[in-house]
């Protein structure tokens, strides 16, 4: 079985990030690391090919400035090979046009009896690009997976839902978005570290893939602008008359928890 | 080399992943509640595959041995015994975990350095298939006992344990005392001297693996100590402890290069490893100084604005390039397959063992009555620290190496 795992590499969420002012975007012309996100799918992808006796995991990243360091982390967990795309024309890319870019990597990177990503990046949000990546490649696409077996041509997801979770069988290949927490993912070996630099990453163009047009170009969408995250507000405090809880109960009511 | 490689940040941010799941949750356990390090040590072996690893180079070694005394190979092409052929693969852990609790690095370095060393580098392949696997992955636990109640830095002059020949057997009797993992230990190298009625100064000078809970050997509880509680010590107690032929390394009452020679590989190593443990003392001192710097605010302003703040903190970097510099040797003579001289591992342990000590006493300085708390970090290191000018030969005795060294003809 192989399985192909859609990785992000993000600025390092314990680094102060900084704003582009000419394009309102997350600056990303230093270090990236694996989307923390991302390596639940991972993690998923190769307990997967374990379980089916057989296969490998790829990895497809989208990246500026050949950026190779976070998917070098999921060579080490175990994936065996991967496809970077890198070029500056990606620049300003919306998720539709991500999407596109990744489906075109997933078919350079081979047949893949399934496709794994996060269900959002940990820097940008937009939580589309899975069930797009599906649309693009005419597979069809679960979201939110929470566990997931394979049994012959077809996976059987737990799909997380406000309630609780559906159960979802769905034909292979397919598409998949896992949830954070899925599966605890594996700290690469020393063996595996030392052996994910000679692991093969195919570095290509948009114009490689045949997408165009790219970049701020080809997006339908546009950041006008950014504003600080508003100071949070002082708390409410009650005094105790024998009352209190009273309060805190309608407190937590209001908040629809209880 | 100038700098870590790529593959070795990988293993610095996996090991610090690592120890802030793992170990900083238990570390006031480690550290003040006498829980032995071996559980999370394990976890960690086996989380980063490093036994396994470990024990694969190990075969290889032992198969290239077997071919070499068959014949049929050259001795001159000797698998590396680093995993993976890189020395940095082990000494980023020792440097992060030092961060932390140089204790752990104690304890392990004693169990599958020391311990698993002394036994492969003078024992039969007999011997080592038999002991050395287990250690190298932590199966078992390693103790090396020299040191005597009476017998510290005159090691082999002062010590009074005995082997005599009692037929084919010998009768071992002797107390060791600051014993790294004595208590816990499960493989013991005792090393002591063949009475043969002869004048002590001349007696052979002889290692013996023994294993827990063999009749007339007693290990006693942790010891309490000033610092590095994180690695239990204690006593050994032989009283007329039999053994045979097949637990004196080697097999042969005259090794090759004599006795004395296995012990001194095993100062050398241990030398050269205290580098890195002071490195990480000395970062993590360092890491937590210019923090507090910053934000520690007297006379209305961070404490880092005053010169005399500034000047403990370049002298904490200066030492820290020095001894980053000296690991970086260390690291590439190893690759190369050498090994640094006797006196020049002396040099190196004497300047970084002063260095991190001098290091942690200034950042507790700097620290001021915070400094002094446990509650702050710094003061645990602090107490750690001082014991790397201690064992592994005390600054005296790296002293004394280093000059005769210069002094020889």
């Amino acid at each position: 079985m192989n399985v192909t795992v859609c990785v992000k590499q993000i600025p390092d969420p314990a680094l102060p990030g900084e704003l582009d002012p000419s394009t309102n975007t997350l600056k990303r012309d230093g270090k990236l690391i694996l989307d923390e996100s991302d390596s639940y799918g991972v993690e998923m992808a190769l307990q997967l090919v374990g379980a089916a006796g057989g296969g490998e995991v790829g990895i497809i990243s989208m990246a500026p400035n050949g950026e190779v360091s976070g998917m070098r982390t999921a060579l080490a967990m175990g994936a065996a090979k991967g496809v970077l795309v890198s070029d500056p024309e990606l620049s300003g890319s919306d998720a539709l046009t991500t999407a596109k870019v990744l489906a075109a990597a997933a078919q350079k990177l081979g047949h893949a009896d399934l496709i794994i990503a996060g269900t959002e990046s940990s820097d940008g949000y937009t939580g589309t690009v899975p069930e797009q990546i599906a649309e693009v490649l005419g597979l069809p696409s679960v979201t939110f997976a929470k566990s997931v077996v394979v049994d012959g041509d077809t996976i059987k997801v737990n799909r997380q839902s406000e309630n609780g979770y559906d159960e979802v069988v769905c034909s292979l290949p397919a598409v998949i978005s896992v949830t954070a927490g899925v599966v605890e993912p594996r700290y690469p070996s020393f063996k595996g570290i030392m052996a994910a630099k000679s692991k093969p990453v195919d570095t290509v163009t948009a114009a490689d893939l045949g997408i165009t047009p790219v970049g701020w170009g080809g997006a339908f969408q546009q950041i006008t602008g950014i504003e600080q995250a508003p100071a949070r507000q002082a708390g409410e405090i009650v005094e105790d008359d024998g009352e209190a809880h009273l309060k805190i109960v309608a407190f937590l009511e209001n908040l629809k928890v209880i | 080399m100038y700098e870590w490689s790529e593959e070795h940040e990988m293993i610095r941010a996996a090991m610090k992943d690592f120890i802030a799941k793992e170990i900083i949750p238990i570390r006031d356990d480690l550290e003040h509640g006498d829980l032995p390090p071996y559980d999370v040590l394990r976890k960690m072996y086996k989380t980063f595959g490093i036994g396994e690893q470990a024990e694969a180079s190990f075969r290889k070694r032992i198969e290239h041995e077997k071919a070499v005394a068959a014949g049929t190979a050259n001795d001159t092409d000797k698998p590396s015994r680093h995993a993976g052929g890189d020395a940095g693969l082990t000494l980023i852990p020792t440097i992060e975990l030092c961060r932390q609790c140089p204790g752990l690095i104690t304890a392990l370095g004693v169990s599958s350095g020391l311990t698993a060393s002394a036994i492969s580098g003078k024992g039969t392949i007999a011997q080592k298939q038999r002991w050395v696997p287990d250690l190298l992955t932590l199966r078992t636990i390693g103790a090396w006992a020299i040191t005597e109640p009476n017998s510290g830095s005159d090691a082999f002059g002062s010590m009074l344990a005995t082997a005599r020949r009692d037929g084919d057997e010998y009768i071992l009797t002797g107390n060791k005392t600051f014993i790294t993992n004595g208590p816990y230990a499960d493989t013991i190298v005792f090393i002591c001297k063949l009475d043969e009625g002869n004048d002590p100064k001349q007696r052979k000078v002889l290692s013996f693996v023994l294993d827990s809970g063999m009749p007339g050997l007693t290990q006693s509880k942790p010891l309490r100590k000033m610092g590095m509680h994180s690695s239990p010590t204690g006593e050994l107690f032989l009283d007329d402890v039999r053994v045979g032929m097949d637990r004196l390394i080697g097999e042969d009452e005259n090794p090759p290069k004599g006795g004395r020679d296995g012990a001194k590989a095993t100062f050398q190593q241990e030398r050269a490893g205290v580098a890195a443990m002071a490195l990480g003392i000395i970062e993590q001192c360092l890491e937590l100084s210019v923090a507090y710097s910053k934000e520690r605010v007297q006379f209305g302003q961070p404490i880092g604005e005053f010169q005399l703040i500034q000047q403990k903190l370049a002298m904490m970097e200066v030492a820290r390039m020095n001894i980053q510099n000296l690991v970086f040797r260390t690291i590439e003579l190893s690759n190369d397959g050498k090994t640094m001289t006797f006196a020049e591992a002396s040099a190196m342990k004497l300047y970084s063992a002063q260095q991190a000590t001098a290091c942690a006493l200034e950042a507790v300085q700097l620290h001021g009555g915070n400094g002094y708390m446990a509650e702050y970090h710094v003061e645990q290191l602090a107490r750690d620290a001082k014991v790397l000018q201690i064992y592994a030969g005390t600054d005296e005795i790296q002293t004394r190496a280093i000059a005769r060294s210069l002094l020889a003809d």
